[in-house]
Parts: C-alpha cells; structure tokens; sequence
C-alpha cells in the first residue's frame, strides 16, 4: 500500500473478509505502518490518578510515566474530586452497595434516582426528567424512542454520532444542514414540509467549541412547526446567568421542547439526561430501549451527581473562574497567533490545517513536554482542519495555563512556522 | 483513450450505486456536474455510494483526499488514479 498515512480510520469500516470476526486484511497491513503505530499509541494512555488538571499518565509511545498538566478531560469545574462530592458518593455506596443491580423500570430505580431527575428537571425548568446510564445511551435512545420510520431528523452536519445512531436506530429519514447555515436548514424544512420533522443542534459542538444560532434556528423551527433537539452536553451548569445552559444564554429556552444533558462533564460522575414535557418523558420512558432494557445508574454515582448539580448550581463561582479562565487561556493562545476557529466556549481548538503527520509528531512532542493535550484527527474532524483541542476547567490556575502555554508555544507555535 | 474508457466505466457505476441508495433518481437525470448533495442525499448516503462503487471497481481512495471533491465527475477521475 503507498501513502499508507493518507489513510485513516474512514477507510476501513467495510469488511469483505469472510470470517466476521477477522478484521480486514488492509486494515491490519495498516496498523503495522510505523507512523499509524504511532497514531494509535496516543489512544488509552492510561491515566494513574483523578482527572484533575495535574495528574499523571503512562505514554504508550515511549512507556514512560510522566506527571502532566490535563487539558484533555471534561472536568470543566472540576467536581468529579470535590470532597462535598467524593462525600456524597462514598456514603452512598456504603448504604446502597455497587450497583442498581436492575433496569429502572422494574427494579434499578431507588430514592436517590428519583430525587437526581426532579432537580434535574427544575434546574432545566421542564417537567419532566429521564436518566440514562451513559451519555451516548441517552441521545441515541431519546431520538429512537421518539422518531419513527418516515420521521425527518434534520441535523446540523456537525451533530453528535450518538444523535446520527438514534435516527438510524429509528429508521429516520436524516438530513444534515450546512454548520449554522440558516439557508441550507430552511431549504430542508421546505423540502420536507408536512413530515413529523425533529431538528437536532447542539449547545457547544464538541470539536469547535462554537455555538449554535439559537435564536433564528428556534424562529425557523416555529415557523415550519418543527421540534428542537438541544444537545446541551458541553454547555450545561456553564452558559447563561444561572448556569442553565445556551438555551439560557440566548433567551429561548421556554421554546426548546426537549434538552439533553450529561453527568460526565460538568458533573464529574457518567450517565446522560433527557429534559422535556411530562406526557413526552413518560412515553419516551416506555420505548427508550436504553434506558428500558440498560442497568440504572450506579446508587453513588447518582449520590455523587446530585451533589456535584448543587455545587455547580448554588452560585456562580465555578462558572466565574472558569470564563475567567477561557478569556485568559485564550488571550494567550491568539498572542501566538493560533487558529482557534470560531470557538467561543471552555473548548477550544489549535487547528494545525491539513497534515497528519504534523499533527501527530506535535502530538507526541507536547505529551513528553509533560502537558495532556491530545490531538483530533480526520475523519473525526476535516482532513484540511486537523487539531488539538483544549477543554478548558475552573481548576486551572494561571500559573498553570502559562506553563503550558510555555509548551504550545514551543512545540505547536513554533512548530506551525517551520 | 483506455482512460477515458475507463471513467466512463466508472461513472456508470457511480450512477448505478445513486439510484440504489438515494431514493427518487434515475440514472438519466444524473449530471455529473452536479454533487450527490443535489439529488437529496445526506453524508451517510455519499459514503455508501462511494464505498460501494470502490469496492466495485476494486480501488481503494483514501478518505481524506475525497474532501475537497465537488462533484461526481470529479470523484470519478480521482477513481481513474487509483485504478490498479
């Protein structure tokens, strides 16, 4: 195979092997490249303590154990270590035991689960709440238990794979609009005038850390009597004056019919949330599959997030710190004249343009330079729009973000003029 | 002349897999000019068109070169390059 590197993991999905359970003969060729091995290795470092902003991993590339600044891990205000939380859940555990031991609806469903959805839906300000044990379960399974064969899902193309499952799930006719693109949306919703119609947009995408056009996606939707899907997974307990999420920061949140959140991120726990009408939670309830037929949430994992949503939610102070922070990290970052797109959340990306193996030497230099900043490769992101991406937390201190800024200069900055 | 026997080849399969996986359009309404984006189809619906056609035709394109591709006539000539 020439220009193995060229290759990616979009090249390799089909399988004519015969044996199902044996990869194709191409793809294990390509693993053995020595530049594709190098690739793989930043994936599973394992990590040897919390997720906090300093810990420590092993680098698989070289197999040496190195004390890090994290920049990779979703603890945006950094509860999943906060004693009040780490209280909470060891006190749980201890009155509960390990597991839920059964599916909500017939068994997994304790007290504490109760309590976690009610708050959860009067902080989002809905009636109801549903929780799924994990946050893909849960955008896959709100949009398998609501849309049916013949449905149209219209998506923004830079939408989750977990919205993108739930509407294969669902046999749904999906369409993708151009990113924030209002002319491409309406066309779709012109040419699908009539059909039971969902549009799907997230809070934060995940890999631009950009905002949706809320307040004109929500005018359109109306006008063509569309329901709105909002994927609040990287803007929820940070956007809006009480932490609400975009729907907040931009005013319309009373005219989202349904929301999603998680208890990965901000919540430091894991599982995912659905927030929306009480008759729409009660059906989705009833042909969700994952959250029919998966395992409830762990008791104190459950124990934990419920603490973790008081903190975050009982004044502004994390929120405070960490825009304070973005604004800081990212004054910095435009002094060294990066491309960081139109970001304008805790997530923030480098985008180094379109060379893989630029990527991946700046990659593997940054990691050994002591700082966790892990790079996004194509097909996850564009092939001419390759990046690292930073997630930026309350817990950072100043003197942290100008030690590793040290580092992206060094390696990333300096890196892109030669 | 080979060559351009060969993308005409090429481009019928190409239209053969658009009318099997894009619902509503016949093979004489496809213009090459045009991206499959034009007739309705959605991300998902490209990448089965393109892997379909490539494991037909036996070829393998990298993904990452098929980004700035704008329409089918251009897949189809990056088909010609890398056929075996």
């Amino acid at each position: 195979m020439d220009n193995t590197m060229a290759y990616s993991l979009a090249d390799f999905n089909y399988n004519d092997n015969p044996d199902v359970l044996s990869p194709p003969a191409d793809f294990e060729q390509w693993l053995e490249h020595p530049g594709v091995k190098a690739a793989f290795s930043l994936f599973e470092q394992q990590m040897l303590s919390a997720p906090v902003v300093r810990t420590e991993v092993i680098n698989n590339f070289d197999h040496k154990r190195r004390k890090v600044i994290n920049l990779t891990s979703y603890n945006y205000l950094g509860l999943c270590t906060h004693p009040e939380v780490i209280a909470a859940a060891k006190a749980a555990l201890d009155k509960y035991g390990l597991g839920a031991s059964g599916a909500a609806l017939l068994s997994g469903t304790f007290d504490l689960h109760v309590e976690l959805a009610s708050k959860l839906a009067a902080f989002k300000e809905k009636e109801a709440c549903v929780l799924y044990s994990g946050g893909l379960a849960a955008n896959m399974g709100a949009i398998q238990g609501l849309l049916r064969k013949g449905d149209v899902l219209i998506m923004d193309e830079k939408c989750h794979k977990s919205l993108i499952d739930g509407g294969t799930l669902a046999q749904a006719r999906m369409l993708f609009f151009a990113h924030n693109d209002m002319d491409s949306l309406v066309m779709m919703l012109e040419k699908n005038k009539g059909a039971r119609t969902m549009v799907a947009v997230e809070g934060v995408y995940s890999m631009d850390g950009d905002l949706p056009k809320l307040v004109e996606i929500v005018e359109i939707c109306e006008r063509y009597h569309a329901a709105i899907y909002l994927d609040e997974a990287h803007s929820s307990f940070m956007f809006g004056k009480n932490g609400r999420g975009v729907g907040e920061h931009f005013g319309v949140e009373d005219r989202i019919g349904i929301v999603f959140g998680t208890m990965s991120k901000v919540l430091g726990g894991v599982g995912g949330f659905v927030c929306s009408r009480a008759s729409t939670i009660r059906y989705l309830k009833c042909y969700s599959s994952p959250f029919q037929f998966s395992c409830a949430l762990p008791p104190a994992i459950v124990a934990g997030v419920l603490k973790a949503l008081e903190i975050a939610t009982r004044d502004s102070t994390l929120r405070d710190k960490l825009w304070e922070n973005v604004a800081y990290f990212r004054e910095k970052l435009l002094g060294m004249n990066l491309n960081l797109g139109d970001s304008a959340s805790q997530v923030i990306p480098i985008i180094i343009g379109s060379s893989g193996e630029k990527l991946l030497s700046m990659a593997i230099e940054i990691q050994k330079r002591g700082l966790f900043l892990q790079p996004v490769d194509f097909p996850a992101v564009p092939a001419n729009a390759r990046r690292f991406r930073l997630s930026v937390s309350s817990a950072l201190t100043k003197q942290d973000i100008d030690e590793a800024c040290n580092i992206i200069h060094d390696v990333i900055a300096v890196g892109l003029k030669n | 002349m080979d060559q351009v026997q060969d993308k005409a080849r090429i481009i019928e399969v190409i239209k053969e897999n658009i009318i099997k996986n894009i619902d509503g359009v016949n093979k004489t309404d496809i213009d090459t000019s045009k991206s499959m984006k034009d007739y309705g189809a959605n991300s998902l619906d490209i990448i089965e068109v393109v892997s379909c056609s490539m494991r037909e035709l036996n070829l393998k394109v990298p993904r990452s070169e098929l980004t700035d591709i704008k329409n089918i006539d251009e897949l189809a000539e990056k088909f010609v390059q890398y056929q075996k």
